[in-house]
């Protein structure tokens, strides 16, 4: 059985979405659904936008997704990416 | 359709590709032909100027259509579509079919197999085939293409703070860009990224395996020899910085680059 998630899923899907939207300059990113592939051709995120998000998400979360994440499942949509971050997140300067 | 007749379409310099550089014993290159050895050429577009057409549409084969159909924004769709259509006339210029009839497949990535450097098949024709990298940021797409496996990167200059890339850098790249005044070392940043990008595309080897695997020396204007390529700063578009990796057994340092493309641009 998975341990509670230390974040809510939710909340970590709006701030990834805001982060993604603010390094882009897309305000359409803030909308877009949980089942969204981010690094597929669904909304077109290059890889430097793709590693700035990694870094965020080490720096606000705490969680390395590439270094916990050996087969990079957790990259397949906005959704599991978001779950695998709360399941796994610590308080922000407490790597 | 040919090269000729997409030229007349869109906003073009000239008919002739434009030298950014003297072209080693020819100072006109000549137009279609397979850059030789230690010569790319590279176009410029925006993608805004290219019309997606029904025609330019049709010659898309089933996996450019089935990708294009899985943008959830119009805008990202049309981008795609119009990258596409123009990377197909450009490659047709140089083996003489038409776009629709290009096989372009993918290769393995050289470190897990999974799919990797985008190739053009050999046709039923004799012709050689050229080797290509396409890029994209914004609206801008720049495609190189040569005689030998080719990478090409562009992104757009950081309007914000992007020192959280830094940990992705050979650690001497890093050390450099960390004596820099905010500015220039963003700048820099982008500068690192596009180089170490345009070395791995050249080989197909992914991003997800990391990128500082080698120094790329921002502070270095010259072309620089990293393993078995050369990889150059590209004159790019204002606001935009791009990075050219051309290698192959007997290419040596300096990469020349022919400049082609929508007018306007460089």
């Amino acid at each position: 059985m998975n341990p509670p998630g230390r974040a809510d899923v939710a909340s970590v899907t709006d701030d990834l979405r805001a982060f993604l939207a603010s390094a882009t300059g897309r305000d359409e990113l803030l909308r877009i659904p949980p089942g969204t592939a981010l690094f597929g051709t669904e909304v077109g995120l290059d890889s430097l936008t793709g590693t700035l998000l990694l870094r965020e998400i080490q720096r606000r979360f705490g969680v390395d997704v590439a270094g916990e994440d050996l087969n990079l499942d957790s990259l397949a949509t906005l959704g599991t990416l978001a779950a695998f971050v709360a399941q796994r997140a610590r308080p922000e300067g407490h790597p | 359709m040919n090269p000729t007749s997409w030229r007349g379409s869109v906003p073009f310099s000239s008919t002739v590709p434009q030298c950014e550089t003297a072209v080693p014993g020819n100072a006109r290159p000549s137009r279609n032909a397979v850059p030789p050895g230690d010569t790319a050429d590279v176009w410029w577009f925006d993608t805004r100027a290219v019309a997606v057409t029904p025609a330019g549409l049709a010659g898309l084969d089933r996996g450019e259509r089935s990708r294009a159909e899985a943008f959830l924004f119009p805008a990202d769709r049309r981008r795609y579509q119009a990258a596409h259509m123009m990377l197909r006339q450009v490659l047709a210029g140089y083996t003489g079919a038409a776009p629709g009839q290009l096989a372009l497949g993918r290769e393995p990535c050289p470190r897990c197999g999974a799919a990797g450097r985008p190739v053009l098949r050999p046709g039923p024709g004799a012709r050689p085939v050229p080797s290509f990298s396409l890029a994209h940021s914004g609206d801008l797409v720049v495609i190189a293409v040569a005689g030998h496996p080719v990478g090409v990167d562009v992104e757009q200059d950081a309007d914000r703070c992007v020192c959280s890339l830094v940990p992705a850098l050979h650690p001497a790249d890093a050390a450099w860009v960390a004596g820099l005044g905010e500015r220039e070392r963003h700048q820099a940043i982008i500068t690192c990224w596009v180089r170490a990008e345009a070395v791995l595309k050249r080989t197909g080897q992914g991003i997800g395996h990391g990128l500082g695997g080698f120094p790329v020396r921002p502070g270095r204007s010259a072309p620089l020899r990293v393993s078995d390529c050369t990889v150059r700063q590209l004159a790019a578009p204002p606001g935009y910085r791009a990075a050219l990796a051309l290698g192959g057994g007997e290419v040596t340092a300096p990469v020349w680059v022919r400049v082609c493309g929508h007018s306007g641009l460089l």
